[in-house]
This record gives structure tokens, C-alpha cells and sequence, in this order.
């Protein structure tokens, strides 16, 4: 992944006050990488115990955590693992002594952006933390048009939901009127608020917002 | 034997007094003769010429009765004298006889064996006695050869002995020859000898000879001994020696002469002895011997030689002092070569320390994970350090302020990887057994940096239970951490089967009541096996699948050398066991 292009650092930084959080029980390596953040004008905590972390109240902007694989009492799988089971959806880039194989498969499996393995060229961890922040920023930015989408589409009756999973299912308006067994042009008003409600510009429009809120016809065989 | 008996003097009576009185009385008498016959034929009877005549004869006939008289008394006198002399010659014969028939009591009988043997050997007198010491009868001797009483062996020295002395006749010889009996058996003898010349001008050889068999079985036997004695100092490498207090002199048994590279002699000189103690340990030596003397108590020390080739050889001498009626005091002692038990010791000591090295990195082997981290920490957290300096610097203008910050921290975390570098060095080194005075909790806090994250990954949690202002040890830095390393490596495999309860382990420094110094590593793991607690702490024991098995064994022997104890126990309340040893104070002189 740290192959991948990324925006430079500095636009990371500049673009929203995303931040990076960092747990490791080594002093040194917390205030080295607290330094190199710091140098490049990133917004960086540090921590040094996961339990620390956890009593820290998360902000609402984009981050990423640096977490050392081997951690006193909690191990930073464990402690991945924790996370996903509260819900908690930060991108973790590990950071181990040696290389580990089969701590590193398993940190990948569930879900870690990078492994890095100390001591790290600095371009690999600021293209680690670009990256992971950018995934991070991404995340939030679906889960916000998701959750406005979701706001919409409580707005529609119920006749209208059902005549919106069929239209983006793509049925026609004639057999939308004969399978819940109204009249044509009553289906076609209620296609007409659907589209004004959700504020879809086309029915591909409405498709993808169906397709986003689990309501389109993925469970009825293939989309034509 | 020759007897010499005094000449006897033959009486001779001399008459000469005798045969004048004779002649006088008979002077007398012609004289009156003649007087007579004048008066009766003078021509006339004058008055005066008359009377002159018949007075000279009644003179010269008393004169001749006086003259018979004094001559029969003479006489008688002369008979008296002549019979007194012959009593007392009779007398003197008597003694005589009874002399002689003493000295030959005397001869045959002393128990002193006599023999007078002519120049070819032929035995021409021997005693009774000295007949019977051979067992023979005097006549079986009497003109024999005296070789017959002689081994064959000893012969020639027989023949050669009485030739001596016939070349210095009148001159004693003495000499200790071996004789052999009728039966065959022998007699050592010490022979006085003497040749004479007889009247006759032969020359005759004198021996006398007393039986010294006792004395010579005395004699060998105590060579035999004094033999086995020096023969067993010799194989022993143990010489004896004596020292009168105060005196230069020290007698010496050979052993102790080659142990110290001196020729044999009666004694040595206090002086010269020194000289070959090796100069750094002379003064000591001194002091030591210095001390009995003053307190006439026994000692014992050990130091080296330095011998004249350069070598140097290591003894070991102990004395007893024994007081003397005399109110001085003689030290007698023994005195050893240890070079050759020093040497083996040394090989062992050396092997020991292989050995002991070997397991020390086998151990760091099992800290590889743990070591590498320590020092990867800091040196990960340097680089990254660097590139945010680098970073600073590249900024407009370069935040310097930063920068100088940063490099402090660098150069704070270079320390800390060189100092585990250090540590991890020191352990793999082969050292040699260099005893300081030192901390031991230092030595406690040194393996816990090693074991830092070891104990993380296996999530044991450390409590250290450091006792403050714990005087130090005499100890090898070194192996003693291989000691606590080893301990704390054992503790941490033991809990590893732990899942119910944290693991915790302890390590505890503390005095104990008998003054010494005592560290304990306590776990709460599986504790010991009853059937392995006698085992445990053997050469090749172990109930690890990896493991060789020396790790105790080396422990209690470092803590041995020490003049320690190492010893285990399962915990009395709660799970887990405790291993815990102990070290003597460090003092200021150990005797040698």
C-alpha cells in the first residue's frame, strides 16, 4: 500500500486537522515519532499503554493509530481485535521489532493498513500515515452521505420504499402497477416524489443511493 | 687370645756379706796365733814387750769371739730374710695364677669375641665365647682359616682388612663386617684390630669383635624407614622441615630441598630460603611466619616459588609449633608442591568457564528476540529522530530551537543502545574471573534491562524487592548475572503454562541473619517436581524439550566459587517455586 500514490504529507496535514495517534511503551520510540510528526506539522498523540489510549476521548476527524505489535499486558493484535469489537473503525498501522510472519498475516486479516518494522524510513511511515488517513477520510466521507441518505429515505411512506426498491430493481411501471396491484399512472406520481425526495438527478442516481442503503435489488439476481 | 703374664723373678742369695764375716773372725784368730805363739817363743820375757803380747792375744781372742758372734747373727738374720723372701715369693706366684686364671675367665668368657690369627689367616686363638657366637667349638677353629666364619661375599674384605692392618702393625683398625655362623646364619660384628710382632718377630693380627646385629637391624630398619619416608615424600611431593624459633638455620628433608631447587645439605640458611619465595608473595609469607613466632602458634599458608629458571612453583606449608623444656619453641612442618593440583585446578577452573560461557550464550540465544528489540528501540527511535531533524532543518527558516532538542534525544538513545550492546558483550566475552567489590543490586538491575521485554511477550510482571544500603560482594560481575539471567529465565519458562493467575515474578535482595547477602527469584509457575529436586541442580538434567541442562549446574557451581549457596524450594503459600543464593560479605583478608 505504501506503494500506492498518495497526496504529499503536507496535504494531509492542510487539508483537515486529521490526527495520528501513536501507542508504544518505549519512550523514546513515542517521542521520536511524536518529533517526526510534529516536523512535518501533523497533529500527533501519543500513548503508552492502549488502556491510555482508550481513556482518551477520540475527536471526530480523520486519524490513524501506530500501534506497537508487542505491547505490555494488552498485545496490539489483542488490542486491534478489542477495537473492531467496539466498533471502532481507525485505521492501524503496527509497527514490530523484527518481522513477525505470522502476526503480520494475522495484523493484516483483521484489517491493519500497513506493518512496519522499527526502525522505518520516515517516508515509509508518512506514506503509511497519508494513506491511512486518506482511507480514513474516505470512510468518514461514505459514512456521512450514507447517513444523509438514510435521513432521506426515512422521509418516504412506505408505498413509496416499495415502489422505489422495484423501480431500482428495474421494473417497468407497468408491472410495478400490476405486481402491488395499483394504477399505472399512481406508480408514476410516486416515482415522481421518490426522485424529488432523495433528490436523485436520474433513476442510475437512484440506483447507486438504493445500492448504498442495502436497498437495491442485490439479493434478486443481477442488475441489467 | 694372647695372654701376657709378668716375668717371674728367680730368688738369688748373695753370701758375700757372709764369707767376710768369716775372714775377719778367721784374721782374728791368726792374729792371736800369732801373738801366742810370740809369747811362748820370745827369745825373753821382758816386762812390757810381755805383757803387749799377752794382751794382744786376749784382745784377738776376744776379738775373735765378738766376730764368731756377729757373724752367727748374720747369719741367722741372712736364713730369716731368705725364708721371709721365699713366703712371699710363694705369695706372689698364688696371685699370680689366680690373675691369670681371671683374665683367661676373663678371655674366654667376655662377651667379646677374640681372635689372634697368624698373616696367612690361620686363626691361632679364639675364645670360648667368640667360638660359641659362631657355633662352633674352639677347637673347630684352632688353626682354620678364619675365612671359614665369613660369607663368601665378605671375604674379601676380611683378607683385605687384616692386610691392612698387618701394613700398620701396632695400629687399630676398626671396621663393621658380617660373619656367618656354623648354621649358616650371620651376624653383623664391629672388629677392632691390631697387628703385633711375637717374640719370634712373626707378626700376629689381634681382633676382637662384638656382635652389633641388634644395632645393624636397628640401624636398617631405621634406614629402611628413613627410606620409605623420603621415598614417600618423594611421591608425595611433601618435604618435611625443622626450625628452631629465632634461629638461622632450617633442617630440611630432601624432598624439601628439590621442592625448593636446593642441593642437598645438613640445613639451609632462613635467608636464602626467602629469596626464592616469589617476590609478591614474600612480605606475606613473612608477616605469616612472623606472626607464629611472636604468638609461638602453629601455621599454615600457601605461596609461590620463583625458581631460578623462571618457572614458578606453587606450595602449600603447614607447622606445628612444639615448646621446648628449654623455653624455645621448634617449628616442625610439611611443606607440599601444589603446582601440579594448582595446574588441574586452573584446567578446571578454565573449563569451567568455557563451559559456564557456553551456557551464558546459549541463554542470550534464548534473549536473542528480547536483546535485538532492546537495542532496536532506541536505535529505531535515533533514525526517526534524524529525519525529523532533517525535516526541521529543510523548513523556512529551519526550526534550530527543535532541532538541538531533538539531537539530545538522539544522542540519549544511542547511549541506551550502546550500553545494551555493552552488556550483551560482556556476557558473550570470554572473561576471565575478575572479583570486585560490588553492588548486587546493580547486578539485579543490569539483567532486567536484558530481560525487559522477554518478560513482556510472556507477560509475566516483575517485582523487584531491592534491600537499600546492602554492604557489597567479592564477586564477578559477570557470572553473577549469568546467575540471576539464568534464574529469571528459568522463573519465566516456569509460568509459562500459567493462564489462571497473573503471572508475577519476584526478585529479592535482602541480608539474611546470618549476615550474608541472599537474592531470591520467586515465580508462581508449576513449581518443582518432588522426583527432580535432587536433580536438579546436576550437569545434563533437564525437563526442557531444548535445553542442555547446565544452566543450574553452572549456576551453584559460579555461586560455589563464591563461597555461596544456591538452593530451590517450592513456595510455601501460593503456587511456584524460589531459587535463592547466597553470598559471603566481602572481607578484607581471606586466608590463603
Amino acid at each position: 500500500m505504501t506503494g500506492r500514490s498518495v497526496p504529499p504529507p503536507d496535504s494531509v496535514a492542510s487539508a483537515e486537522e486529521a490526527v495520528v495517534f501513536v501507542i508504544d511503551d518505549d519512550e523514546s520510540v513515542r517521542q521520536a515519532l511524536r518529533n517526526l510528526f510534529r516536523s512535518i506539522g501533523l497533529r500527533v498523540e501519543v500513548f503508552g499503554s492502549a488502556h491510555e489510549f482508550l481513556q482518551h476521548k477520540l475527536p471526530n476527524v480523520p486519524s490513524c493509530l501506530i500501534l506497537d505489535i508487542r505491547l505490555p499486558r494488552l498485545s496490539g493484535l489483542d488490542f486491534q481485535a478489542e477495537l473492531a469489537k467496539a466498533d471502532i473503525h481507525i485505521p492501524i498501522i503496527f509497527m514490530t521489532g523484527h518481522g513477525d510472519i505470522p502476526m503480520t498475516v494475522r495484523a493484516m486479516k483483521a484489517g491493519a493498513v500497513d506493518f512496519l518494522t522499527k526502525p522505518f524510513r520516515d517516508q515509509d511511515m508518512l506514506d503509511a500515515v497519508a494513506a491511512a488517513i486518506e482511507r480514513d477520510r474516505a470512510r468518514r466521507d461514505e459514512a456521512k452521505v450514507l447517513s444523509e441518505l438514510q435521513a432521506l429515505f426515512a422521509t418516504l411512506t412506505p408505498r413509496e420504499r416499495q415502489v422505489m426498491k422495484l423501480v431500482t430493481a428495474g421494473r417497468m411501471n407497468k408491472q410495478i402497477a400490476a405486481e402491488i396491484g395499483i394504477a399505472e399512472i399512481t406508480v408514476k406520481i410516486h416515482r415522481g416524489h421518490i426522485m424529488r425526495k432523495m433528490g436523485a438527478k436520474s433513476l442510475p442516481d437512484l440506483v447507486r443511493m438504493a445500492e448504498l442503503l442495502g436497498v437495491g435489488p442485490a439479493s434478486e439476481g443481477p442488475q441489467t | 687370645m694372647y695372654s701376657v703374664l709378668p716375668m717371674m723373678r728367680y730368688p738369688t742369695i748373695s753370701s758375700s756379706r757372709l764369707a767376710e764375716q768369716w775372714l775377719l773372725g778367721g784374721m782374728a784368730l791368726a792374729l792371736a796365733a800369732a801373738a801366742g805363739i810370740w809369747l811362748l817363743l820370745g827369745p825373753a820375757p821382758t816386762a812390757p814387750a810381755y805383757f803387749i803380747a799377752v794382751a794382744l792375744l786376749v784382745l784377738s781372742l776376744v776379738a775373735s769371739l765378738i766376730m764368731m758372734r756377729l757373724v752367727g747373727s748374720a747369719h741367722r738374720q741372712m736364713e730369716a730374710v731368705l725364708r721371709g723372701r721365699t713366703k712371699a715369693e710363694e705369695r706372689a706366684i698364688e696371685a699370680l695364677r689366680k690373675s691369670e686364671a681371671q683374665w683367661k675367665e676373663v678371655f674366654e668368657h667376655n662377651p667379646v669375641m677374640y681372635f689372634m690369627v697368624d698373616a696367612a689367616g690361620t686363626v691361632l686363638s679364639v675364645n670360648t665365647f667368640g667360638a660359641a657366637q659362631l657355633g662352633y667349638s674352639v677347637q673347630e677353629l684352632l688353626g682354620q682359616s678364619v675365612l671359614k666364619v665369613f660369607p663368601a661375599e665378605e671375604r674379601q674384605m676380611a683378607q683385605s682388612n687384616v692386610a691392612v692392618c698387618l701394613e700398620n702393625i701396632g695400629r687399630t683398625h676398626t671396621w663393621e663386617i658380617c660373619k656367618v655362623r656354623k648354621d649358616g646364619s650371620t651376624l653383623w660384628v664391629r672388629e677392632n684390630a691390631k697387628a703385633v710382632r711375637l717374640l719370634d718377630d712373626q707378626p700376629i693380627v689381634l681382633i676382637a669383635c662384638e656382635d652389633i646385629t641388634e644395632r645393624k637391624k636397628a640401624e636398617n630398619a631405621l634406614r629402611q624407614s628413613e627410606m620409605y619416608l623420603a621415598e614417600a615424600q618423594r611421591l608425595s611431593h611433601t618435604g618435611s622441615f625443622g626450625w628452631r624459633a629465632g634461629s638461622d638455620e632450617i633442617i630440611w628433608s630432601e624432598e624439601t630441598f628439590r621442592i625448593f631447587g636446593f642441593d642437598k645439605a645438613p640445613s639451609i640458611k632462613r635467608a636464602t630460603v626467602i629469596q626464592r619465595i616469589h617476590p609478591d608473595d614474600r612480605e606475606r609469607v613473612l608477616r605469616i611466619t612472623g606472626r607464629a613466632l611472636s604468638d609461638s602458634k602453629d601455621f599454615e599458608h600457601g605461596y609461590r616459588l620463583l625458581m631460578p629458571d623462571g618457572s614458578v612453583k606453587h606450595v602449600h606449608a603447614r607447622a606445628h609449633a612444639v615448646k621446648d623444656t628449654s623455653s624455645g619453641i621448634d617449628f616442625v612442618g610439611a611443606v607440599s608442591d601444589v603446582t601440579a593440583r594448582k595446574q588441574a585446578e586452573a584446567d578446571l577452573h578454565q573449563a569451567q568457564a568455557n563451559l559456564a560461557h557456553v551456557t551464558r550464550v546459549m541463554a542470550l540465544g534464548e534473549l536473542a528476540a528480547s536483546i535485538a528489540h532492546e537495542v532496536n528501540q532506541p536505535l529505531a527511535a535515533v533514525v526517526t529522530n534524524a529525519n525529523a531533524c532533517q525535516r526541521w532543518l529543510k523548513r523556512e527558516p529551519p526550526d534550530l530551537n527543535e532541532v538541538r532538542e531533538i539531537l539530545q534525544t538522539i544522542i540519549k538513545d544511542g547511549n541506551r543502545a550502546g550500553e545494551v550492546i555493552q552488556r550483551v558483550r560482556a556476557l558473550v566475552n570470554k572473561t576471565s574471573d575478575q572479583k570486585v567489590p560490588l553492588d548486587i543490586n546493580e547486578v539485579v538491575n543490569d539483567v532486567v534491562s536484558l530481560v525487559q521485554h522477554e518478560l513482556l511477550s510472556h507477560r509475566v510482571l516483575l517485582r523487584l524487592e531491592l534491600a537499600s544500603a546492602l554492604p557489597p560482594v567479592l564477586a564477578d560481575r559477570i557470572q553473577l548475572q549469568q546467575v540471576v539471567l539464568n534464574l529469571v529465565i528459568n522463573a519465566i519458562e516456569a509460568m509459562q503454562p500459567v493462564a489462571d493467575r497473573p503471572r508475577e515474578l519476584m526478585i529479592r535482595t535482602s541480608r539474611d541473619d546470618a549476615g550474608q547477602i541472599a537474592v531470591a527469584v520467586k515465580d508462581c509457575g508449576v513449581g518443582l517436581a518432588a522426583e527432580n529436586a535432587d536433580r536438579m541442580f546436576d550437569a545434563f538434567f533437564t525437563t526442557k524439550s531444548s535445553g542442555m541442562g547446565m544452566g543450574l549446574s553452572i549456576c551453584r557451581s559460579i555461586v560455589g566459587a563464591h563461597g555461596g549457596r544456591l538452593s530451590a524450594s517450592d513456595n510455601a503459600a501460593g503456587p511456584g517455586a524460589t531459587f535463592q543464593f547466597t553470598l559471603p560479605l566481602h572481607q578484607e583478608e581471606s586466608p590463603s
